[in-house]
């Protein structure tokens, strides 16, 4: 299990992570959301032992992280696929599984059984044989993904696993997490796709300038800080747009005024809750 | 064990897939070696005077006399040497000559009439065309010596007393002898009679009647070698000192390549302990320069006739060789943290060391103090036990210096490089 501890991460004056709780619970997928530079890499980075809280702790498993010396029971339990892709480009995808597979203790049969799987998880069994720098972005995307997993973590960090790919690869990425949690894994998801998250997150955590501006199940998040939903209506006038927590109210108001011919109603969302925490203003 | 193994092999596979990389381990070494290597097949060595040893193994004032005369003569590089010294230091290739002057040397320069004075020369055979010179050097100043003897009747008149005494005491009263000794009363005057006839100026008349004033034994000395037989063993001995220069810069590139394309990120992540990763690095190095290396020498040995003197010293010299320069890529993994950087530095700090080394003009070309300042390099290290073993014909013990030199420096640099290098992915 996963815990932050009132963490806080400095680089320089900058507080890239600004004292972070949170706490994963088993076999849930862990929304990151925020904007550019909101320190969701450095969290991750943290979580995997790559950085050293300044203050605060990161546990997993209940056990104090030991960044150096290394504790490799601890690595064996959880997959990093890092934000920008971390291949070899010169050997194929087969191999870069396998060489991590290697590291990561595996041998012989079982990791050669690993290997495939781990094709068959991307998709990239056609593929397999060819040299990484010949793959599609959507590909890289993928086989980043899988050796993440080689070894069959229980804790999976994905650091905006969609960067970057069509929306066929996108939703090929959906599915492989959906299959992730469905066996049980803990998964942490770092994105600022509002929609990523609303699909997959069982619970997300908003963060943005290194603090937690939010944390909970998206339906709470929309009604804790969603605010009015909008109501759009066409009439012999036009079209017009309506903010209201009450849609069926608000549509028969309208109509006693005049013959209402279509309506549509959007209701409060993660990118409204989103940009109400987080604001409008430009990040970096 | 098995995952420095891993990644190892990874590493040696990525720098065989790279092509770059793949030049400048194998090709780049390569054309040079053929293409150094046939340039000085073709070109004809020859230093301004040629560098003999020389052994006075007379030790009189006769011999002192005729070694001054050599001096004086120019053309001749003279190195005096001690004779238990002598075959050592020309079979090392220090000298191209071997010249000893026997016991006697004096004793017949001042008694022609008895005893021509021997000399020995121990020359190798591609040395031919110096041998020649030094003979004539070695003829003309015999020459010398004698005309100086026969134009002075003093000298003439001792000498001839001594033989006189020696007639009497040993031949007993003939006829025979007493038309010798008719002669020997005559010899003095010979300068005397020649001015007369009006010969003075023609030199040679003084020795006529006497044979050759030198008797000159010359004999091969098959280890005996200043440069190779075959150029290929310069070149292909640099080739290899080059294939460890890209192989130690590819290396050190690849550590850097590890963390920009974030990698680094993933074996951090991995149950692996940093140790394990410098094992790795090391190893892989390691592997990749020994093969690389003795590729080129079985090559060189295979298809350019290149006759190593030891092949055992040959595998040792090739091992110490890559550990060198194993250690110098974690220095240079350090000093460049990106990958241009790290190609930047490498191929910066490499190539005027290689030249001091004689990586480019071939050591045994270039002049002494250079070789000196040499020392510096790890370079030139190298390529002394390379050619120690390739062409050298170096000894076991003479093998330990060299190799000594080149495992300190690679020990020294690999754990100032391990305890410097930052493992940071940013
Ligand atoms: N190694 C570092 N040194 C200095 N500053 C850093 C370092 N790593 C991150 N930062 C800064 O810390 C802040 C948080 O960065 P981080 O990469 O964690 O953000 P992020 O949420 O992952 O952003 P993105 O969506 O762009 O990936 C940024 O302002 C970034 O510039
Ligand atoms: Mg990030």
């Amino acid at each position: 299990m996963l815990v932050f501890d009132h963490v806080s991460k400095c680089f320089g004056d900058l507080r890239a992570v600004d004292d972070l709780s949170f706490e994963l619970e088993a076999g849930e997928v862990f929304g990151l959301l925020g904007p550019n530079g909101a320190g969701k890499t450095t969290a991750i980075n943290m979580a995997v032992g790559l950085l050293e809280p300044d203050e605060g702790v990161v546990r997993f498993a209940d056990e104090a992280f030991d960044r150096n010396p290394r504790d490799a029971e601890n690595r064996r339990s959880l997959g990093l696929a890092p934000q920008s892709i971390a291949l070899y480009e010169q050997i194929s995808g087969a191999d870069n599984l396998r060489f991590f597979g290697r590291l990561h203790g595996l041998r012989g049969s079982d990791l050669e059984e690993r290997v495939a799987a781990c094709l068959d998880f991307a998709d990239l069994v056609d593929v397999g044989k060819k040299v990484v720098s010949k793959y599609s972005g959507g590909m890289q995307r993928r086989l980043n993904l899988a050796v993440a997993i080689i070894h069959d973590p229980e804790l999976v960090l994905l650091d905006e696993p969609t960067v970057g790919v069509d929306p066929q690869s996108r939703n090929a990425i959906f599915e492989r997490v959906e299959q992730l949690r469905d066996e049980g894994k803990q998964v942490v998801y770092t994105t600022h796709y509002m929609e990523e998250a609303q699909r997959l997150c069982d619970r997300v955590a908003i963060l943005d300038r290194g603090r937690l501006m939010a944390l909970d199940t998206v339906p709470a998040l929309i009604t804790a800080h969603g605010g009015p939903g909008n109501l759009v209506v066409r009439t012999g006038d036009g079209e017009s747009r309506h903010e209201t927590t009450d849609p069926l109210g608000t549509l028969a108001e309208l109509q006693a005024r005049q013959a209402v011919d279509h309506f549509q109603y959007l209701p409060p969302d993660l990118e409204t809750v989103f940009l109400n925490l987080t604001g409008r203003a430009l990040r970096d | 064990m098995n995952k420095i193994v891993a990644m190892a092999a990874k590493d040696i596979h990525i720098l065989f897939r790279d092509k770059l990389g793949f030049f400048f381990t194998i090709f780049f070494p390569l054309m040079m070696a053929i293409f150094f290597g046939a340039m000085f097949a073709g070109l004809s060595r020859g230093p301004a005077s040629i560098p003999i040893a020389l052994v006075d193994a007379d030790r009189t004032a006769g011999s002192a006399r005729f070694v001054g005369r050599l001096e004086a003569a120019g053309g001749l590089a003279i190195e005096r040497i001690p004779g238990d010294q002598a075959l050592e230091q020309v079979r090392r290739g220090q000298t191209a000559v071997l010249v000893t002057l026997r016991p006697g040397f004096g004793a017949a320069l001042d008694n022609p009439f008895v005893a021509t004075p021997e000399v020995e020369m121990s020359v190798d055979p591609t040395q031919f065309a110096a041998a020649g010179m030094v003979r004539g050097v070695l003829l003309e100043a015999a020459g010398a010596e004698l005309q100086a003897f026969m134009s002075d009747p003093s000298r003439m008149s001792v000498t001839n007393e001594q033989n006189r005494r020696l007639i009497e005491e040993f031949s007993p009263p003939s006829e025979a002898r007493d038309d010798l000794l008719n002669v020997l009363d005559q010899i003095p005057r010979i300068p005397v009679l020649i001015d007369e006839a009006g010969l003075g100026s023609v030199t040679t008349g003084a020795t006529g009647g006497f044979g050759p004033p030198l008797e000159i034994e010359q004999t091969q000395v098959q280890a005996q070698r200043r440069g190779p037989t075959n150029s290929y063993a310069t070149s292909f001995a640099q080739a290899m000192l080059w294939t460890l220069i890209g192989g130690s810069v590819s290396f050190s590139m690849s550590i850097a390549i590890e963390r920009s394309r974030g990698t680094l990120m993933r074996l951090l992540v991995a149950p692996i302990t940093a140790r394990q990763l410098l094992a790795a690095k090391g190893l892989a190095c390691l592997g990749a320069t020994l093969f690389t290396s003795s590729a080129l020498i079985t090559l060189g040995i295979t298809v350019f006739g290149v006759t190593p003197t030891s092949y055992p010293l040959l595998a040792l010299a090739l091992l110490c060789g890559s550990i060198c320069f194993c250690g110098i890529m974690m220095v240079l993994s350090v000093i460049g943290r990106t990958e241009q950087a790290a190609a930047g530095v490498g191929w910066g700090i490499a190539l005027p060391f290689t030249m001091l080394g004689g990586g480019m003009v071939p050591l045994f070309l270039m002049p002494e103090w250079m070789q000196t300042l040499g020392n510096i390099s790890p370079m030139k290290w190298t390529l002394i036990a390379y050619e120690g073993a390739i062409w050298r014909g170096f000894t076991l013990s003479e093998m330990l210096l060299p190799c000594a030199v080149l495992v300190a420096i690679g020990v020294l640099a690999f754990s100032i490089g391990a305890t410097r290098l930052r493992w940071d992915t940013g």
